[in-house]
């Protein structure tokens, strides 16, 4: 396997039609090169008083699960007296942790009910809504909390209705109640930064920038992008798949099948009527492509002169070796992507029934480490099949001819065991 | 002498590179002063966070790699200046 993309350094500008090998300046006008942004350029870090600032704001580190409980325990067992200060706080921490800890083991498991906090009401969201006012700078201003009504912004009430949705499948398919399964309070800023061409999950929150007007709209506009975001904080609270290689490929991978299920589960669509794409409208229509991303035909979602085409695999024959992006985590995720339509096609109906239950229980299940492969997490997939619906089932032969489909054949006596 | 910074990640994994080649430039003293004022050897390592931009900044022999929220200061300087020559 392996196109290298990697070490393609380019020396033109703006004329390659494959972006893993152009460079690709986000503007379209090439005529008028003054319509680029350069008294705002993406990322501008000066603040209101003309000063300058850390971009990003502090740099807010996951803090969930980032020292494995395994790692705490080896290391409090250390008896070496030069790692006595590091042995006596991992076991301070395995000591704090462990209610916690234990609340999270049982919420990988695939029968247990979440946890409610006293103060909560289960299965209501909670949902803070904050402006960045185009700085760079979290988490902004609050400008719309739960239960107030739309405010005149529509990216405050896409996020906040967004989340709304998110929060929804989660809850009545899943019984997942928020991010950590507990009733997490879900907040968002919207308006980061000027002409931000991107949304993230900080660990803590969603943030949505408003694109630049010529590649990107808005990137509230696309409900599968929300969920997206909100489904990374479930994977850090759940799977913690790390965010490199074919884990981070998982880890992007489960955000898109989140989000492209809470799109289907609000608009009422099956398999067959749904677009399985990823951030539909999120594309100006100066853009020759539909959506970032594809999952029923991944490396097909655009095909633009200036973007170039959409370079994702839809097989592992195509698997992309790249020293770019933590290894390609939003390439590679259309492995993984297509298995999951191959699998919710075969079952047929609603994809968040059966195809989105196995994949919910396989990662909030104990089969998988934050650092399982590809292969790991398809037997995964098909022991959680087994387990929901039983050994030869047609959910489980699904899952075993869906992975099948994309090059990664998963045995049946693995998938047994 | 070649600076090229490439940026890649983000929601919509697209990778984009901007160049400039300094001794073309009006200023060319003052990129070189500026290049070899940076801290090429104490980049941190980056903490991988979901869809958030990546940079690989090149400028031979020196090769860092910073993740969106290391970008700031002088390398923040850095990319807006190249992107900015690059686009020009």
């Amino acid at each position: 396997m392996g196109a290298d993309v990697s070490g393609c350094w380019q020396t033109h500008r703006m004329t390659g039609t494959d972006h893993t090998q152009s460079p690709v300046p986000f503007g379209r006008h090439r005529a008028q090169p003054s319509s680029f942004p350069h008294g705002h350029t993406l990322g501008d870090t000066r603040d209101d008083t003309g000063g300058m600032r850390q971009a990003g704001g502090p740099a807010k580190p996951f803090r969930c699960g980032i020292v494995p409980p395994y790692l705490l325990a080896r290391l409090a067992e250390v008896d070496d007296p030069r790692f006595s200060a590091a042995a006596e706080a991992a076991r301070k921490s395995l000591r704090v942790d462990d209610p916690i800890r234990s609340l999270r083991l049982g919420e990988r498991r695939t029968t247990a009910l979440p946890t409610l906090p006293v103060d909560a009401v289960p299965g209501v969201a909670t949902r803070t809504i904050s402006d960045a006012g185009h700085l760079e700078r979290l988490p902004g201003r609050v400008v719309r909390v739960e239960g107030a009504p739309p405010v005149a912004d529509v990216a405050v009430n896409e996020a906040y209705d967004g989340l709304g949705d998110t929060h929804e499948l989660y809850w009545s398919q899943y019984l997942r109640d928020s991010i950590d399964g507990r009733g997490l309070p879900l907040d968002a800023t919207v308006h980061y930064g000027r002409e931000y061409d991107n949304a993230f999950w900080d660990g803590e929150r969603m943030v949505f920038g408003d694109g630049d007007g010529e590649v990107f709209n808005r990137f509230t506009i696309s409900l599968s992008v929300i969920a997206h975001e909100l489904t990374h904080g479930v994977t850090q609270y759940s799977a913690n798949l790390a965010y490199q290689g074919q884990s981070g490929a998982l880890n992007e991978s489960v955000s898109d099948v989140f989000g492209a299920l809470v799109e289907q589960y609000a608009a009422g669509q099956d398999v067959q009527s749904a677009s399985w794409l990823i951030g539909a409208g999120l594309f100006t229509e100066q853009v020759q492509g539909q959506a970032l991303r594809s999952m029923r035909a991944p490396g097909t979602a655009y095909d633009d002169d200036v973007l170039g085409k959409d370079p994702q695999p839809d097989s592992m024959s195509g698997y992309i070796e790249t020293e770019d992006d933590y290894g390609g985590v939003h390439l590679n995720s259309g492995i993984p992507n297509r298995a999951f339509y191959l699998v919710a096609e075969a079952i047929g109906g609603n994809a968040w029934e059966a195809a989105g239950q196995i994949w919910y229980d396989t990662i909030t299940g104990p089969n998988l480490t934050t650092t399982s492969d590809f292969a790991t997490f398809a037997a995964a997939t098909a022991t959680a099949a087994v387990a929901r619906y039983g050994e030869g089932s047609t959910e489980h032969d699904a899952v075993l001819a869906g992975w099948d489909g994309v090059g990664l054949g998963v045995g049946p006596l693995q998938a047994a065991s | 002498m070649k600076v090229v910074v490439s940026r890649s990640g983000g929601i919509a994994g697209l990778r984009v590179t901007w160049d400039v080649q300094v001794d073309e430039q009006p200023d060319a003293a003052s990129w070189m002063q500026f290049l070899e004022a940076l801290p090429w050897d104490e980049a941190e390592d980056t903490v991988p966070a979901p869809d958030r931009y990546i940079y690989r900044i090149r400028c031979a022999p020196h090769e860092v790699v910073l993740a969106e929220p290391q970008v700031h200061g002088a390398w923040k300087d850095l990319i807006d200046r190249v992107r900015a020559a690059s686009e020009q």
